[in-house]
């Protein structure tokens, strides 16, 4: 009642001072963040650069969980007005447009996959007081302790850790031999896979660490084939991941590789071939369109729209979008501390699990072991 | 041993490769005096040519890579023609233009080929050879040789036609070549397409070995460059020797140095520079600037 009073005096007062936006004295920061029009969401990912096709996947997932919102009516009788940001895969780029989405007045932001670029997003976010959802998955990102910052996912220490259990107690694996690249993924892989192994008491037999620009992997993998490991642990993005598997194999290591949310896409398989990545062993809290009911729709609803399969990234910017988009229909489309505490208090049932976000702004703490075979991943039987 | 050995192995073949872009690269410089900075995007615009008429046409791989060659040697006759009222006049200005060029390019093939970039199957699907211990992929080989054979073949051209001598002319004195009768402007877009055409060999190789999307360009761009530096800018022995020797560096670095290789790899380089300033090969002969 109090809210609709508000918002006919706020369309009047914008009727007489046509321009001027509409708030109470005191309340100049929020100038633009008016409770009539549109709801205004940014998308921020990168379009160009090597982690195009992370964007891509994300903006694809989160644009069609808005697209179906509106459909429905939208969030208390205001449409959602969805524009996706290039971060290009860059913290700097990251943090001018976290500035613009500040000066423009959007109440929350979906994005992005790279940890970095949210890492670095993030002080400006929690200034301005505007939700995240991010894709990210580095352990970095609930070290930030923003409460602005939510995952959709879990982080590289629940994967890792999942893996490593498979790994050395369902499997019996010892002789474990790691390779990962010193990005922020990657190292976050990297610490997060070798702590879980030497919880459990096994230490890796060889820790081969990459560049992330590197092409030639010849001597880290030779290292690698001398110590005749019974699994390679990989912890780098889809494309890097992809040629070392393949290179991998042409210098004739057999042992299957184990990873987390990258290797099982199908950049990955398609990069390193098909029967170079047979085997493979991913943690993952998505493994596959035919998994559940939910999954089921969610993956033809996202043929019909894109005409191209769905995958995790998607997945989970589509799980993201619906958590923020049902937290602003509950809070009845508050902005800033109460649509951040509207997150949180929501729970979702969604395509990668039960989501119940904690203090540290983590909605799922568990993955699910698969295994690709014949170019798909499956689950483990 | 079998590790170094190996090691040598991968850094050869894509220092194959590096040489092929700083050949690219010393070409138009050679010629021009001019660095041409959308060099390395004409390159990826290249692979992406090259695996579209290799996967989506159904060429063979050979073929498709003619094509391309083709096709990214009209860009360079049209970058040539875009920059050519400067020539002589405006020489910064043509520099930013071919950063300009390139920029553009990247945004063209985001428009034609998407975001998501393509993984190219080996067009040699033998498995590798085992020499020693130390294994060696069919397809490098393949790679190893078109390069030398487009360097003999560039090589014989400049040395022993007589347009190649007159391109020498023009590099070496533009207004004595014009006074004689050799069209500059001319011997300037050969120059420019033989470039592009030899960024789309090095393009349309490293495919099937890396992955092609639009920042392609800047994985070879560097390194390309680097090596043409290091070999001595304007040389075409130079370039080769250059490139070879940073694909091969770059392996030892990433070996020993694992994650600080990059740091390690550009280190040398400066070193190397500071110790002679012309590269390898280098003379200044060039010097339209």
């Amino acid at each position: 009642m109090i809210r609709t009073t508000r918002t006919a005096v706020c369309t009047a007062a914008a009727l007489a001072a046509a321009l001027t936006a509409c708030s109470a004295p005191g309340e100049s920061g929020d100038s633009d963040k008016d409770s009539s029009g549109p709801i205004k969401i940014a998308v921020v990912n990168a379009q160009s650069g090597q982690l195009s096709s992370l964007g891509d996947w994300e903006y694809k997932g989160a644009k069609l969980a808005i697209d179906e919102w509106n459909k429905k009516g939208g969030v208390d009788g205001r449409k959602i007005q969805v524009k996706l940001f290039d971060d290009q895969g860059d913290p700097t780029t990251g943090t001018n447009i976290a500035r613009k989405l500040d000066s423009q007045g959007y109440v929350a932001m979906i994005g992005t996959a790279e940890s970095a670029v949210t890492v670095a997003m993030a002080p400006i976010l929690q200034q301005a007081k505007i939700p995240n959802i991010t894709s990210g998955q580095a352990d970095a990102l609930v070290d930030v302790g923003s409460p602005y910052l939510f995952l959709n996912g879990p982080t590289s220490t629940t994967y890792d850790a999942t893996l490593a259990e498979y790994l050395v107690k369902d499997k019996g694996h010892k002789k474990i031999a790691m390779i990962s690249n010193n990005g922020s993924f990657g190292k976050g892989e990297h610490d997060a896979f070798l702590k879980a192994a030497k919880d459990l008491g096994v230490t890796p037999v060889t820790d081969q660490v990459v560049t992330t620009d590197q092409k030639d992997f010849s001597s880290a993998l030779t290292k690698i084939r001398a110590k005749k490991p019974d699994v390679v642990f990989i912890g780098s993005e889809e494309v890097e991941a992809g040629l070392i598997v393949k290179q991998a194999r042409d210098l004739g290591i057999t042992a299957p590789f184990a990873g987390a949310a990258p290797q099982g896409t199908p950049v990955f398989i398609d990069t390193a071939g098909k029967a170079a990545v047979e085997d493979t062993i991913v943690s993952s809290p998505y493994l596959s369109n035919d998994v559940s009911a939910a999954s089921k729709k969610f993956a033809a609803a996202y043929q019909a729209k894109y005409n191209k399969a769905a995958e995790l990234h998607g997945a989970k910017a589509y799980d993201g979008t619906n958590i923020l988009l049902t937290a602003l229909k509950t809070s009845k489309a508050a902005t800033g501390q109460k649509l951040a505490d509207a997150i949180r208090d929501t729970r979702y049932d969604g395509l990668l699990g039960d989501f119940e976000f904690g203090e540290n702004g983590v909605g799922i703490t568990k993955t699910t072991i698969g295994v690709i075979r014949a170019g798909k991943l499956v689950p483990q039987q | 041993m079998q590790e170094t050995l190996q090691t040598l192995v991968g850094g050869l073949s894509l220092g194959a490769v590096y040489a092929l872009v700083a050949m690219g690269f010393s070409l138009v410089y050679r010629t021009m005096g001019l660095v041409n900075f959308a060099h390395a995007d004409i390159a990826m615009i290249g692979a992406y040519a090259a695996s579209t008429f290799y996967l989506t046409s159904k060429l063979p791989f050979a073929v498709a890579m003619i094509v391309a060659i083709v096709v990214t040697g009209a860009i360079g006759l049209v970058i040539e023609r875009v920059l050519r009222p400067l020539e002589n006049k405006d020489f910064d200005l043509m520099l930013i233009g071919t950063i300009g060029f390139g920029i553009v390019l990247q945004a063209v093939a985001i428009l034609i080929w998407g975001t998501t970039g393509r993984a190219v199957p080996s067009p040699v699907p033998s498995a590798p050879l085992e020499l020693f211990g130390v294994r060696v992929r069919t397809y490098d080989l393949v790679v190893m040789a078109v390069a030398a054979l487009a360097v003999t073949g560039l090589a014989w051209f400049l040395a022993r036609t007589k347009r190649g001598a007159a391109m020498q002319a023009v590099a070496m004195d533009h207004e004595a070549a014009t006074a004689v009768g050799i069209n500059v402007g001319r011997s300037n877009a050969l120059a420019f397409s033989i470039g592009a055409g030899l960024a789309a060999l090095a393009g349309g190789l490293v495919g099937p070995m890396l992955y092609v999307d639009a920042s392609l360009g800047g994985a070879l761009g560097i390194k390309g460059f680097a090596a043409a530096m290091l070999g001595g800018f304007g040389s075409i022995p130079g370039a080769v020797v250059g490139g070879l020797a940073i694909g091969v560096l770059d392996s030892y670095a990433a070996g020993h140095f694992q994650g600080y290789s990059v740091l390690v790899t550009f280190l040398v380089f400066t070193v190397a520079i500071m110790i002679r300033p012309m590269g390898v090969f280098g003379e200044r002969t060039v010097s339209r600037a």
